[in-house]
């Protein structure tokens, strides 16, 4: 029993080192038919990448890769793909930046209200595409899309001077009215710049997420309904109720996204804030194959890449490398993974085969008259 | 077994996390490049970067005039898309720390990072271009791009047969809509009773409009379709989609923006129904800087290059303009008299 | 005939089926005809596959010109053979001879080639094109897709007297018809050797007899026939010669006119045959279920509204086992999935053990004591890619032992897992290995015992026994029986006539969304059943037929004689 577990676990991280091992020899030949050297840009991502400030960065970047990756994740457990985190969070971010900065509270309640009103908006509009799949049957990858356009449209409208917007002195950059003071979230003290104080809620988020997922009764529902909508529907899960809800869910987590970049480091959401992050969070949930561990490695790595990255651009190397290295690593992990499950699969059949004919060689004689 | 693992797996990342949090080891940013004399200049441009035919390319050359007749050393990095205020912080510290002086942070999603870099690099001075910065050791490079759109409202007014003009904007940020705004100005100015239709390619945080020559292209054919026969696009890249729209009506006239579009090698077949361009001499912003760092006295503090110091100005390219310049120089005389004082907004 | 004579003066490689189309494969099977009396001989097959029966130094000898029965039980291993024979599978060891030439199958083409062909049982139709389309489809070079293929559809259908109208859409076909339209499909495409899979699981017992005049037919023109089945009435009837498979390997031949059914059964299954009857009655009069004009309408692909279920109204008691009986298809899955609370009734009342459900969601009847063996266990039954202790959560997850409050209480689950898997005989290596990995028979014993272990009301079972092997197929009938002893009320749902006739205390027959008639299983014989479930009977079928023929007294055809 001991053996079949550690060949397991062997078996869940040959995937992932495979997959990595892969994609920097991959990268490896693109940067040699640029005609770079590439093992040197390989030591001056790790050496850059590995450096106090650059560990503090990476925490920071993670942060908001992982709450991106958690959002994902929580959709593909249940077969839904929510590419719409992208225009939750930032629909999100927008609202929250916008009740924060029109209120004056101690930040014991302003800061909480900043966080749930996002988390509200994300889940709302996520909701919509849930209950546009469960009544008209709009399949959630197209709705959450437009939804995404829309989204930025509604930011566009809104984000003008005179309606929640505010332009600068220098009249090119226009923002929501900036936190007050009080609305600053905390701060690790490190040097030379702080840890987010953020990367905590997005810890307690990741054990929400495991614990909910794998030890509550509705997570159990979720998964089955992820597994098999048939099977679900029969043991009892209303699965049109788990759609909306999950779809929530999604939402309300693809919420927290802004907020380590709004509590921690704009206090404002204006033209400069950032976009895309959402589909980030796809590659970042598919790379931890949803697990709550593997989504915060991926997030580490996703943002060690990047901070390799600007420094191979400070020595010459062209930036789209780290771009190539990271959509190379997606593909990689997602065919190893394939692999990797195909060969457990037909192990694990094997073993069942094998456990079926030494039985049935044991009792050929007495089985047959029972 | 599984149990196990799991918790030693959390345990070996919470031990990873500590031991970041406290930040041991090296730091990147541990020693302090000090220059040798030698002036080597940091550049970070903004989404899209050198290449971009307009905005970013316009400082380029700035950089690249600075490279040629000051000898400097120079570094370009770009921004991507999907950035938070802390990567471009990042990004002109790394600069700073490399000993890269003067830094030039282009595009107004510079001004957060340069408020906060500044003040921990104070024997740097940085550039800003199209915002301002109240740090002493900051050089705000602005321009009064509604002036020069003034201009080109005024040849739009007098070129236009029937008084219908058109203006198509990339994104409706700020910036875009000075433009606009100094526009329709002057073409009010010109001639009260005629329109100025207003377009913008995307909204909000979504820039694409900036990038896409199609959206550009299908918009002045609307504009065409209607009856416009000037039309005005101040949209990066996506202008040249509607410049190639109005070379298509014979009749009709496009004004460029940033740089001399008709001298642009991929515009200049169409440059028979370029009017004017409206040039934003980012590059001179970059090259004054430059050499005032190169020169010892680094400028400080908020440069406006308005139409009096040919911040902005409006090209001759083809002499299309030749037969109203006595009118446009009048107007632009007014502008630098301040008589005539130009909105900045819509 | 007519293609008879043109092949005899034509020396050359002209098979008969397809006259004009120049032949690679097709010409080996005439060169080597007159060399071998014998179609197809399988040697020493050997076949390690995981998770089922593997088959183990198979021997078969099928001549030319005959029907040749493969009979078995369920999971035997006759399917995977065929699939080998047919170039799905590769065996591992072992030889494949085809009229005479060994070959090797890489791909069903290859069997095609060689004129061996397949009538699956799950037919391979596209319901919205033609005949015609359907039978050219992949096949498009042998005579086109015009007049030609129409011309050659025509003859091949008089030939051997399918019937088959060409233009026809396929969703205007009954599944008999579909049957012939395979058939036909596989003859086009040169076939001299078909091989059905139980062709009759589909059949009520009239179409099953006209069915047999085709086969009778094909052969006749000299076209040899693999017939598998292990419905041993009908394998006598039609069969010239019988090979018997037993837990994956041939046990030995028998010739039709000199066996009888127990005979076959017996070595079929090596030992005394299980029996599903239950004969002591257990029945109270306590309703434990009552079904009140239940009726349900559903949007079919083509967004015509129709009526699936109407007027249904039947009461089981405790200690019951309600039987139905009919063709698949009539109703039979949305009337469970409507007593489960899947689909909503447009009318009809609910009531379990006096409490009206109507309304109640799937959960609600679940934890009120709905017990359910799907028909489709991998669709309906299981997680296949979860492991078996989450299997054993899913559909009660709600109840003890599985969950305390809103958590899981996944120690306990484990536990009770372990404790099904001991009591209820499932063969698996542990709990940790995922369902998918089990074979079929461990995969519904585990369903059951997952059912039963939470003290159901009623138990819903639907085909229980369907693709297990005879082990696992008493030990569930025996789980019904023990249930049922202690006041289960139970719906029956088999296209197994016998399985019904066996284990119900009482039947009903399902007709188009009705229940059109009843019976006593005491009396009734599947033939009764079989004609009742065409639509041909109504009523109550005992006053028509029971009294002059007693099923017991029938021999050979009672329950106990066929393989079950």
């Amino acid at each position: 029993m001991k053996k079949f577990d550690k060949e397991r676990v062997l078996l869940a991280i040959a995937a992932p080192v495979l997959a990595i091992v892969a994609a920097f020899l991959i990268t490896a030949l693109v940067l040699a038919a640029t005609g770079k050297e590439p093992f040197s840009a390989f030591g001056i991502m790790f050496d850059y990448g590995v450096k106090s400030d650059s560990q503090v960065y990476i925490i920071n970047k993670a942060t908001t890769y992982y709450l991106a990756g958690i959002a994902v994740a929580i959709g593909f457990r249940m077969n839904l793909f929510n590419i719409g985190v992208d225009g939750q969070y930032r629909l999100a971010a927008f609202f929250a930046a916008a009740v924060g900065g029109a209120l004056t509270l101690p930040g014991i309640i302003q800061i909480p209200l900043i966080i749930v009103t996002a988390m509200i908006v994300g889940a709302m509009w996520a909701g919509v595409a849930g209950l546009l799949k469960t009544t008209r049957g709009v399949s959630e990858v197209v709705s959450t899309i437009m939804l995404n356009f829309i989204a930025t449209a509604i930011i566009g409208y809104l984000l003008q001077p005179g309606r929640l917007g505010h332009l600068d002195a220098a009249g090119t950059k226009v923002a929501t009215t900036p936190l007050p003071e009080s609305s600053h979230f905390f701060e690790f003290p490190t040097t030379p710049t702080p840890i987010y104080g953020f990367v905590v809620v997005a810890a307690i988020a990741g054990i929400g997420y495991w614990f909910t997922l794998s030890r509550t009764r509705f997570g159990f529902d979720l998964r089955t309904v992820g597994q098999s909508e048939t099977a679900a529907s029969a043991s009892g899960v209303n699965v049109k109720k788990m759609v909306v809800t999950s779809m929530l869910i999604s939402g309300g987590m693809a919420g927290l996204i802004g907020m380590p970049t709004l509590l921690n480091d704009s206090y404002e959401f204006g033209g400069d804030f950032p976009v895309g992050i959402g589909f980030t969070g796809i590659a970042i949930a598919l790379l931890g194959r949803n697990h709550p561990i593997g989504i915060a490695l991926a997030a580490i790595l996703w943002a060690f890449l990047e901070r390799g990255g600007q420094q191979l651009e400070f020595e010459n190397y062209d930036r789209e490398i780290v771009g190539v290295m990271q959509g190379v690593i997606v593909l990689c992990v997602v065919i190893a993974y394939e692999v990797v499950r195909r060969y457990g699969v037909k192990r694990q059949q094997r073993q069942v085969g094998e456990k079926l004919a030494a039985q049935a060689r044991s009792n050929d004689t007495t089985e047959v008259s029972a | 077994m599984r149990r196990v693992s799991k918790i030693t797996a959390a345990c070996a990342v919470t031990a990873a996390l500590a031991l970041t949090a406290t930040a041991c080891g090296e730091s990147s940013t541990g020693d302090s490049g000090s220059d040798n004399g030698d002036i080597k200049v940091g550049m970070a441009y903004d989404v899209g970067g050198r290449g971009d035919n307009s905005f970013n390319d316009s400082a380029a050359r700035g950089l690249d005039k600075a490279k040629a007749e000051l000898g400097v050393e120079t570094k370009e990095l770009t921004a991507k898309t999907g950035e938070t205020p802390a990567d471009r912080e990042q990004r002109l510290s790394s600069l700073a720390e490399g000993g890269f002086n003067p830094v030039i942070g282009v595009g107004f999603a510079y001004k957060d990072a340069i408020d906060k870099v500044a003040a921990k690099y104070p024997k740097t001075t940085f550039g800003l271009v199209d915002s301002v910065s109240e740090a002493k050791n900051v050089d705000s490079i602005v321009f009064t791009e509604e002036q020069g759109s003034y201009l080109a409202g005024v040849a739009a007014a007098l070129k236009s047969k029937d008084g219908k003009i058109g203006f198509i904007g990339g994104v409706d940020t700020p910036l875009i809509k000075k433009f606009a705004a100094g526009f329709q100005q002057g073409v009010k100015d010109t001639k009260p009773a005629a329109s100025v239709t207003i377009q913008y390619l995307s909204t909000g945080t979504d820039f694409s409009g900036f990038g896409a020559p199609d959206k550009g292209k299908a918009a002045a054919k609307g504009m065409l379709d209607k009856g416009i026969d000037v039309i005005y696009a101040a949209a990066g890249g996506s202008g040249a989609g509607s410049i190639e729209a109005v070379a298509g009506k014979p009749g009709t006239w496009a004004i460029g923006v940033d740089s001399d579009q008709a001298k642009d090698p991929a515009l200049s077949k169409y440059a028979g129904s370029i009017l004017t361009s409206v040039v934003k001499n980012v590059d001179t912003g970059v090259y004054e800087l430059v050499k005032s760092v190169k020169d010892g006295k680094p400028m400080t503090g908020t440069h406006t290059y308005s139409l009096a110091e040919n911040g902005v100005s409006l090209t001759t390219t083809g002499g299309h303009v030749a037969d109203i310049q006595a009118q446009l120089d009048a107007a632009k005389k007014k502008i630098v008299d301040g008589q005539i004082k130009v909105a900045t907004t819509l | 005939m007519a293609h008879r004579v043109f092949f005899a003066t034509d020396s050359a490689c002209v098979p008969a089926l397809s006259s004009h189309a120049p032949c690679l494969g097709e010409c080996v099977i005439k060169a080597s005809s007159t060399s071998s009396p014998n179609a197809v001989e399988l040697r020493g097959i050997t076949k390690r596959f995981p998770g089922v029966v593997a088959n183990h130094d198979i021997d078969i000898t099928v001549r030319r010109g005959t029907v040749h029965a493969l009979v078995g039980e369920n999971g035997a291993g006759k399917s995977t053979l065929m699939k080998i024979l047919y170039g799905m599978q590769k065996p591992d060891e072992g030889t494949i001879t085809v009229d005479g030439e060994q070959v090797t199958f890489n791909s069903p083409g290859d069997a095609i080639v060689r004129g061996v062909g397949m009538v699956h049982q799950h037919f391979m139709l596209a319901d919205n094109l033609t005949v015609l389309e359907n039978v050219v489809l992949g096949s498009e070079k042998l005579y086109g897709i015009g007049d030609k293929a129409r011309a050659k559809i025509k003859e091949i259908s008089d030939a051997y007297g399918l019937g088959v109208r060409p233009d026809v859409l396929v969703e205007d076909l009954g599944v008999a018809d579909r049957q012939r339209v395979e058939i036909l499909k596989v003859l086009y495409r040169g076939a001299r050797t078909l091989i059905l899979d139980e062709p009759t699981a589909v059949l009520v017992p009239q179409e099953v007899d006209a069915l047999f005049d085709n086969l009778r037919e094909l052969k006749a023109e000299g076209l040899t026939v693999i017939f598998i089945s292990h419905k041993l009435g009908e394998v006598l009837s039609v069969a010239d010669e019988i090979t018997v498979i037993r837990r994956g390997t041939t046990v030995g031949t028998a010739d039709p006119k000199q066996t009888t059914t127990k005979q076959l059964a017996e070595l079929m299954v090596g030992a005394e045959l299980p029996s599903p009857e239950t004969r002591e009655s257990t029945v109270t009069d306590v309703p434990m279920l009552t079904v009140q004009d239940l009726s349900l309408s559903a949007v079919d692909p083509d967004g015509v509204v129709r009526a699936v279920l109407s007027g249904i109204s039947f009461t089981i008691h405790k200690g019951e086992v309600l039987g139905i009986a009919g063709v698949e298809g009539n109703g039979q899955s949305e009337l469970v999935d409507t007593i489960m609370g899947m689909r909503t009734a447009d009318g009809g009342v609910v009531t379990l053990d006096g409490a009206d459900i109507s309304a109640a969601p799937t959960r609600k009847r679940r934890e009120d004591g709905i017990g359910c063996i799907p028909e489709d266990r991998h669709r309906h039954g299981l997680l296949l890619e979860a492991p078996l202790w989450e299997n054993r959560i899913l559909g009660h997850v709600t109840e003890k032992p599985n969950s305390k409050g809103a958590i899981l209480d996944l120690k306990a689950a484990r536990r009770d897992t372990e404790r099904i898997v001991r009591e209820y005989d499932v063969r698996t290596p542990g709990i940790d290995v995922t369902a998918a990995s089990l074979s079929g028979g461990n995969q519904q014993k585990l369903i059951v015992g997952r059912e039963m272990s939470h003290d159901p009301k009623l138990l819903i079972a639907a085909h229980p026994t369907r693709g297990v092997d005879v082990g696992a197929q008493a030990q569930i009938w025996d789980q019904i029986r023990e249930a049922r002893r202690e006041g289960l009320a139970v719906l029956l749902i088999s296209a197994d006539l016998d399985e019904l006739i066996g284990l119900s205390d009482t039947l009903r027959v399902m007709y188009r969304g009705r229940l059109v008639a009843d019976a006593d299983p005491a009396t009734i014989t599947p033939e009764q059943l079989g004609s009742a479930m065409t639509g041909a009977a109504a009523g109550h079928l005992e006053h028509d037929e029971s009294p002059e023929s007693p099923a017991g007294a029938e021999g050979t055809d009672g329950p106990e004689d066929e393989a079950r």
